[in-house]
């Protein structure tokens, strides 16, 4: 018996599920967007809207801590509690919140930012921009994600509402830093109350707030009723409609749906596509389609021989063909991507995907014919290319998320037509990462998403590039150039330059940026930020 | 019986010493490590390096196993990497569904299991007895998540008595403990038949019919008393192991018990959660297997530890 239950505890680390997937995505807001929505149109108008109430989410991930600054992962569920110094619109451009102006030195420097003067934390007391300071010099102090924010030099309270943080060399990614709430100011007392255990009962000046928190099941916040800075692109300026909010941490997929369907749950986040159909005819139910901030790739370890040569790793894009993977395996909710950057990340170019389209498009021709230059074909009729006795035969690793493994078989099937063996073999993540990491891999299906195309110089730059292993001395000087060009245009220009590169050099196969699914019923008002992740739950009404 | 219970005592001390040394080489065999989790996606390899020495994970192996028992012996399970929360706190938080859980189920599971298991037997080889061994087999073999889903779908979606998941006190227990008793009661059902089967045959049965007991007193007083040990070695074997947590039942319920608690420690690679949890269990599966022993003697006098 005790063999059983260890064998099973032992499964369990293979059988990691989607969460943890979902969890490796972003260091950042995970970050899907509003592309458009589904209603199943009802007949009947709908129910008035009323005020109060408990809003209930269904979300996948538990955050681990409520203090963003320990935290490697913010998302909707811990961050209510808190507010961004600046954000985005909804159609991506940098706009004030809770610094009613920003403003950046000649030589990239020195950022001051002017807080809002009528901003209160949850406590009473006024945001000042002393408090801006010590969170942030906490955050560059205690944060795993420290590195995120830069060389910063020092901080500086120059007056009560303007705060100046001096740079070590320019760095251009700190935007997106303010943009998030990793930075997001926290009530001075209580952190000298709390220290270290601050997200134990965390007091901000957001939205919602004192989480009461049942760990394993849910987190439950009470609206600040005092609230009037919420997010610039929120209708409801104000105190949230709602009391409450909570959100239900609901891992097995079939559970969370037939919630969803007794009506229990307001909103259904991380839907699986196999399930849409059946949520859309729900009466009162709409199906809410957002890009994510990031893409699925198939990548190859650069630092094997065989993908020295580039020829070999241009004939396997060429194999892939994206629209059954978009179609078979995702039914319909992807978009397929050529480029190194998708359309949800700033940076992206129209030019380069186009480009690397043309370069990549399916030709099966094409690529047994680049395989032939590199010296591979089939000598002896197994179906495989081989070159002196050795077959092109490869691992293709993957977690354990049920769309990437049917991924996962169609592009098995579609290398198989150029001559390539690709042996699925699938793992947890924390497994996954570290074979990468320590270069024990071939082939693999992962993803990545940030709001900065510095992602790029996290994924490529040869000392960080710990998934792909790749070094290009050019791409890595104009990566490096990228974070201290302040210029938004210069700077785009600069990653347009390096994209180049990656597309005609390629590290990996880009493959498709995800559509995230998520259902909600009897309530108005939903909307997503495509390019922050946040939803606006104060803009929220409860119909029933 | 003092003597047989130091003697158990220290044999426990022994396999307790064994499972840390089980514990610590699955948890770092296992390929993946707390720190690139606790780092996110992008760390730089001085943020790792120090991370490492401030967890402790840069010393030598023997190093970090002697600091785990050494911990153990003043009883202290660690502490969480990712939580900061000790690992005591960790479990006593979740152990109460876990037992509370274990415990329903069990008590669910014995009843069902013994009634049913001696009726077949006293009824052996007619259409009861077939029915019943039919029944017990689909309850062991039938996947727990299935029952699980077919319970919601019944009770708590399409007839909404009981909630679908989630922990609000004993009434959310209850479809999770007749998920967890349907295989085990199918396992005592069996065992008791049998162990039944032998009893009845034997000549002490014919005695006390032949002198007119009656059939149930005969059936339960002469019977089940002597059939009964088997029965009870399984039944403790089983709730030790229901004390471990039932992963995919909690899971599926949303509970948040000692198995989901064990689940999202390994997907983290939180090495203290881990190691204190599975060491916590297999303490408790030993002591669960000693008290379960002792209760023989209560039950059959004629067993005597020396």
């Amino acid at each position: 018996m005790k063999k059983r239950r260890l064998s099973s505890l032992t499964t369990i680390g293979l059988s990691l599920s989607l969460l943890l997937a979902a969890c490796s995505s972003t260091t950042n807001t995970s970050a899907p967007n509003t592309s458009g929505t589904t209603t199943n149109a009802p007949a009947a108008a709908q129910p008035a809207a009323t005020e109060g109430g408990t809003l209930v989410v269904a979300a996948p991930v538990e955050p681990d801590t409520f203090d963003p600054q320990k935290s490697t992962w913010l998302d909707n569920t811990n961050n209510q509690p808190y507010d961004s110094i600046l954000s985005r619109d909804m159609q991506g451009k940098l706009v004030p919140h809770l610094a009613e102006s920003w403003q950046v030195s000649e030589d990239g420097k020195v950022w001051t930012l002017v807080m809002r003067k009528d901003v209160k934390f949850q406590s009473g007391a006024p945001l000042t921009a002393e408090s801006v300071k010590t969170s942030i010099e906490r955050f560059a102090a205690v944060s795993p994600n420290k590195d995120l924010a830069g060389p910063i030099d020092k901080i500086e309270a120059v007056d009560a509402q303007t705060v100046k943080v001096y740079f070590k060399e320019p760095f251009a990614p700190f935007a997106n830093m303010l943009v998030g709430t990793f930075l997001a100011p926290f009530d001075p007392e209580r952190l000298k109350e709390k220290g270290d255990k601050f997200g134990e009962a965390p007091l901000a000046t957001g939205p919602f707030m004192n989480p009461e928190v049942k760990r394993g099941a849910s987190v439950t916040y009470a609206k600040n009723p005092d609230y009037k800075w919420a997010l610039p692109f929120a209708e409801n300026q104000g105190a949230p409609y709602v009391d409450k909010i909570t959100f239900r941490f609901l891992k097995d997929d079939d559970t969370r749906i037939l919630e969803f369907k007794k009506g229990t749950i307001n909103i259904l986040q991380e839907v699986p596509s196999t399930y849409v159909q059946e949520l859309q005819a729900i009466p009162g139910a709409k199906i809410e389609k957002s890009m994510e901030q990031g893409m699925k790739y198939l990548g190859f370890n650069n630092q094997k021989e065989i993908f020295k040569d580039v020829r070999i790793k241009q004939a396997i894009a060429m194999a892939i063909d994206r629209d059954p993977i978009v179609q078979v395996a995702l039914s319909g909710f992807a978009q397929p991507i050529f480029g190194p950057l998708p359309p949800t990340i700033p940076g992206y170019s129209e030019k380069i995907e186009n480009m690397a389209k043309d370069m990549y498009g399916h030709n099966v021709e094409k690529g047994k014919q680049l395989l032939a230059e590199a010296g591979y074909t089939d000598t002896n009729g197994d179906g495989i290319a081989d070159k002196d006795g050795k077959p092109l035969s490869f691992e293709l690793l993957l977690p354990e998320d049920p769309a990437l493994q049917r991924v996962a078989q169609i592009v098995q099937s579609q290398l198989k037509e150029i001559g390539v063996e690709a042996k699925i073999a699938v793992h947890d993540i924390a497994t996954l990462k570290d074979k990468a990491i320590k270069g024990n891999h071939e082939l693999f299906l992962l993803y990545f998403g940030l709001n900065d195309p510095d992602i790029l110089y996290l994924l490529m730059q040869t000392d960080n590039s710990k998934r792909v292993h790749y070094s290009n001395p050019k791409v890595d000087e104009l990566l490096a150039k990228g974070r201290t060009t302040m210029n938004e245009e210069e700077r785009m220009k600069v990653y347009e330059e390096a994209q180049e590169i990656l597309v005609k050099d390629p590290p990996w196969v880009p493959l498709y940026v995800a559509e995230s699914v998520t259902a909600t019923r009897n309530i108005e008002g939903y909307k997503l930020n495509p390019f922050t992740g946040d939803i606006p739950f104060g803009d929220i009404r409860i119909t029933k | 019986m003092q003597r047989y219970l130091i003697r158990r005592l220290l044999s426990l001390l022994g396999t307790l010493l064994g499972v840390t040394i089980l514990i610590f080489l699955l948890v770092h065999l296992i390929p993946g490590d707390p720190v690139q989790y606790l780092l996110g996606e992008h760390p730089t390899d001085e943020a790792i390096a120090a991370l490492n020495a401030q967890l402790g994970l840069d010393r030598p192996w023997y190093v970090q196993y002697a600091s785990f028992v050494g911990k153990l012996l003043q009883g202290d399970l660690g502490t969480s990497y990712i939580t900061g929360y000790t690992v005591w706190q960790e479990i006593v938080e979740r152990f109460p569904i876990t037992f509370q859980l274990a415990l329903y189920s069990v008590i669910l599971a014995t009843v069902i299991g013994i009634v049913v298991g001696v009726i077949s037997a006293v009824k052996q080889n007619t259409w009861v007895d077939r029915l019943v061994v039919f029944f017990s087999l689909i309850g062991i073999s039938a996947p727990g998540f299935w029952i699980a889903l077919f319970l919601i779908w019944i009770f708590a979606y399409k007839l909404p008595i009981f909630p679908i998941s989630g922990y609000d006190g004993f009434f959310s227990l209850i479809l999770p403990s007749i998920t967890l008793a349907m295989g085990e009661a199918g396992l005592i059902a069996r065992m008791t038949r049998s162990s039944m089967l032998d009893v009845i045959k034997q000549d002490y049965m014919r005695t006390a019919q032949a002198k007119g007991a009656p059939h149930l007193w005969m059936i339960l007083r002469h019977g089940l008393q002597n059939a009964v040990i088997p029965v009870i070695t399984l039944i403790g074997l089983e709730f030790g192991a229901l004390l471990a947590g039932a992963i995919v039942t909690e899971t599926v319920f949303s509970l948040q018990g000692l198995g989901s608690l064990a689940i999202e420690s390994i997907g983290k690679r939180d090495l203290p959660t881990i190691q204190g949890l599975v060491f916590f269990v297999a303490f408790l599966f030993a002591i669960t297997n000693l008290i379960v022993d002792l209760l023989y003697s209560w039950f059959d006098p004629r067993i005597k530890y020396e």
